[in-house]
């Protein structure tokens, strides 16, 4: 069956800078915004812009997510000819098989995949980005400048130019030179780590890449340069919108945080749904003692006591007299009564028992630190988790 | 083979319930801030391991089959057997008027009973709250040898039930009473039954012959006092019969006692009800919520207390609301205030509107008003 457009999502990532979370789950699967996990953004985008075959490339601990994302049910990607797939790394005949060693090498190694479907374009996502993006447009965009490329580029400021791949454009309105965290940016516009590629050429360069010792088998560090260095047309497709890379746990936690402001993204936007797996819990409680401020509340959780400026994932537990303050708390947490939680990040199903205190505000003027609590621990009762600590296991609680 | 197979009365719908029925049957009243009724029945089945299920509807079953879909939602969408709606078919006298009882209801889809290959069937009410752990009853109905077992209960609190068994030295049902409110002993009836096949085939085939639909007050009396063997089975837990606006409403305020939730959801037998694909519920910077159940995709920034919400409100500042149910995709505006009502679905309240029902009797307003 013929496609138009084949998406593959990069879901193999560790996450290793937010290991406390993400020590026997993928990145892609930890709980975002209440509702969420971070894979739903990518895999609901493609839903919505009326992609129905796409591959998941997994590798890092991939259980969880594949539990989780099963036959995409949710999102509405449970149809005949195409669907969601789950592709680990592995063995051909005669072959060693071996994990893959690089974004490109990831879809390098599912190239029989993507032949299946013959598509025109094949569109590589991340899984660890938040963000409401219309792929159906970026390719009328990619097909109108009959580019080799798109590549999506967001514009930031100058002093954030120096962390992103950033893209320098030319007079005809393509991409001129791509540089990589550049010390002195010539231009704002950085490469959100998108891109619709034209398949016969991706191919092409996907195999001329793996065959050279020296590629790091990287999209951004390998396939975009030697394309621009071969006068490929690569056009720049500019996004509009909110955009957050959640790779840390700072970056992680404001995220969290943005989805308070429903001015930067719009999660109730009936048109473009984000669709989770969840599941079925009755609505949330509100105590006789509890009081909500400014926050986000999903099903499944009983509150009675003070939450504020808080993201709360299903079936949290607050009892009476805990105090919740710009936090994270993940799906089946319980915080017992007087406990206080404050600028943290905890993980699914760990307790924070009677009294104890986790991170703390910072004083003003001073920088946040962000307390991360890994799943399924305990913290005993009236103990104190120092600000800014990430607790991982139960030797260090 | 599988032993049991389930049957759901969703035909019934008591006109005390007055305009909250009059687009959909009581079975498939929103309850709880995000199910409908019939919830209770289909999940007790579902968790006792019955995915073979028939749902015995009559009328203004829109809502209902809206709501079923193919029963995804409780594993029952199954190649073979699964979910089964059974509408009135094929005798065209089923079509006029209502069933009489749950007796003509059976007769009405007596071909399909038939053709079930199935030892036992399980029959429950679609307008009743309660999570039955189905396996015992079921367990005690294979051992006893009785050709059927009522499910029973000792609450006190059990409202709207109107059969009582006497039981004999061996814990037998003997004897039944209609309407005996201040018969102390006894235990009240579910109106839930397991029944062997060829028994319940013999009691449809007597009352066919007969013409009595009563299922209680004929078939069950006479079997009865014929001396046919009828075992006991006590539930516990929290139940309600939603047959009145008054059992509605003390339902759905019921749930915001944590104790009484619990027992209806616990946590190894979940409730299962139709997804909505959706997102958490924001509360804005001047929210205030107290003693409330709010379920997911609501955006509060006025004041709810003693509510129970379902998805969609949007509840705009300085609007109030006590003690109402706010079923899905409800608009209050700015200044509303609201106390005592049970608003059904797509209903909107300009700025300022102000609404007062009274405990005893809360206002209804109508779906899709707009006021």
């Amino acid at each position: 069956m013929k496609k138009k457009l084949v998406a593959m999502l990069l879901a193999g990532g560790q996450g290793s800078r937010l290991y406390a979370l993400t020590q026997s789950v993928a990145k892609p699967s930890v709980p975002f915004g209440g509702k969420y996990r971070i894979i739903d953004f990518p895999l609901s985008n493609c839903a919505n812009s009326g992609i129905d075959t796409v591959g998941v490339l997994t590798q890092y601990r991939p259980l969880q997510l594949n539990s989780y994302i099963g036959s995409g049910q949710p999102w509405d990607l449970d149809v005949n000819d195409g669907g969601v797939f789950i592709l680990p790394p592995y063995q051909s005949a005669g072959e060693k098989g071996s994990w893959f060693t690089g974004t490109a090498n990831a879809i390098y190694q599912n190239l029989s995949f993507i032949e299946e479907y013959d598509p025109e374009n094949v569109l590589i996502l991340s899984g660890d980005q938040i963000y409401k993006m219309d792929y159906a447009d970026m390719l009328r965009e990619h097909l109108e400048h009959d580019a080799a490329c798109t590549i999506s580029v967001l514009s930031v400021t100058l002093e954030e130019a120096t962390r992103f791949g950033i893209m320098n454009i030319g007079p005809d309105g393509y991409v001129e030179e791509f540089e990589e965290k550049p010390k002195h940016p010539k231009s704002t516009l950085a490469s959100m780590g998108i891109y619709i590629f034209n398949w016969k050429k991706l191919r092409e360069y996907l195999i001329a890449d793996e065959n050279d010792p020296n590629s790091n088998k990287d999209f951004g560090k390998n396939i975009i340069p030697s394309m621009l260095g071969n006068g490929e047309k690569l056009w720049p497709y500019r996004f509009k919108g909110y955009w957050a890379d959640v790779g840390t746990i700072s970056s992680l936690w404001e995220s969290n945080m943005d989805m308070l402001t429903p001015q930067l993204i719009d999660l109730y936007d009936p048109e473009w749904p984000i669709s989770a797996r969840s599941p079925i819990c009755p609505p949330h409680q509100v105590g006789a003692h509890a009081e909500i401020l400014h926050s986000i509340v999903t099903e499944g959780c009983e509150i009675d006591g003070i939450v504020d400026n808080s993201v709360l994932s299903p079936s949290v537990r607050i009892g009476v007299g805990a105090n919740i303050k710009y936090s994270v708390l993940m799906p089946g947490v319980v915080v017992e009564a007087g406990a206080s939680v404050e600028y943290a990040i905890i993980g699914e199903n760990a307790v924070i028992h009677a009294g104890a205190k986790v991170g703390g505000s910072p004083a003003p003027g001073e920088e946040k630190s962000i307390t991360t609590i890994g799943p399924d621990l305990e913290i005993p009762a009236g103990s104190t988790v120092k600000v800014g600590a990430m607790i991982s296991s139960v030797e260090e609680v | 083979m599988k032993d049991f197979h389930g049957l759901i009365f969703a035909y019934y719908t008591d006109a005390r319930l007055r305009e909250l029925v009059s687009m959909r049957t009581a079975a498939s009243l929103p309850f709880c801030g995000r199910y409908r009724v019939i919830d209770f029945s289909l999940s007790a089945m579902r968790n006792a391991g019955i995915v073979d299920v028939g749902v015995i509807m009559q009328r203004d079953y829109q809502s209902l089959l809206d709501h079923l879909g193919g029963g995804k939602a409780w594993d029952m969408a199954r190649r073979t057997g699964g979910l089964r709606m059974l509408p009135p078919f094929g005798l065209p006298e089923y079509h006029r008027g209502n069933y009489a009882g749950t007796m003509e209801a059976l007769i009405a889809v007596s071909s399909y009973i038939k053709d079930v290959n199935a030892k036992y069937f399980v029959l429950m009410l679609g307008d009743m709250c309660a999570n039955i752990d189905l396996t015992e009853p079921m367990e005690q109905h294979r051992k006893s040898g009785s050709p059927i077992t009522a499910i029973c209960t000792d609450r006190a609190d059990a409202e709207g039930f109107r059969m009582t068994y006497l039981t004999d030295e061996n814990g037998k049902a003997c004897q039944i009473l209609v309407d005996a409110v201040n018969e102390k002993e006894g235990v009240l009836s579910l109106e839930a039954y397991i029944i062997n096949k060829e028994t319940l085939l013999e009691l449809m085939e007597t009352s066919r012959k007969q013409s009595l639909h009563r299922f209680h007050k004929d078939t069950l009396d006479t079997w009865l006092k014929e001396g046919g063997k009828m075992d006991i089975y006590v539930h516990h837990g929290y139940t309600a019969l939603i047959r009145s606006v008054d059992s509605y409403y003390k339902a759905n305020m019921d749930m915001l006692n944590s104790d009484i939730r619990h027992e209806l959801f616990p946590a190894d037998r979940p409730v299962f009800t139709k997804a909505r694909e959706e997102v958490s519920t924001y509360y804005g910077v001047g929210s205030y919520s107290r003693n409330s159940l709010v379920a997911d995709n609501c955006i509060i920034d006025g004041s709810i207390e003693n509510c129970i919400v379902f998805s969609g409100a949007r509840i705009a500042s300085g609007a109030k609301l006590k003690n109402c149910i706010v079923m899905n995709d409800c608009i209050v505006e700015a200044g509303c205030s609201l106390d005592h009502c049970i608003i059904d679905k797509d209903c909107s309240f300009s700025a300022g509107t102000v609404l007062n029902g009274n405990e005893r009797l809360p206002l209804i307003v109508p779906k899709g008003s707009n006021i």
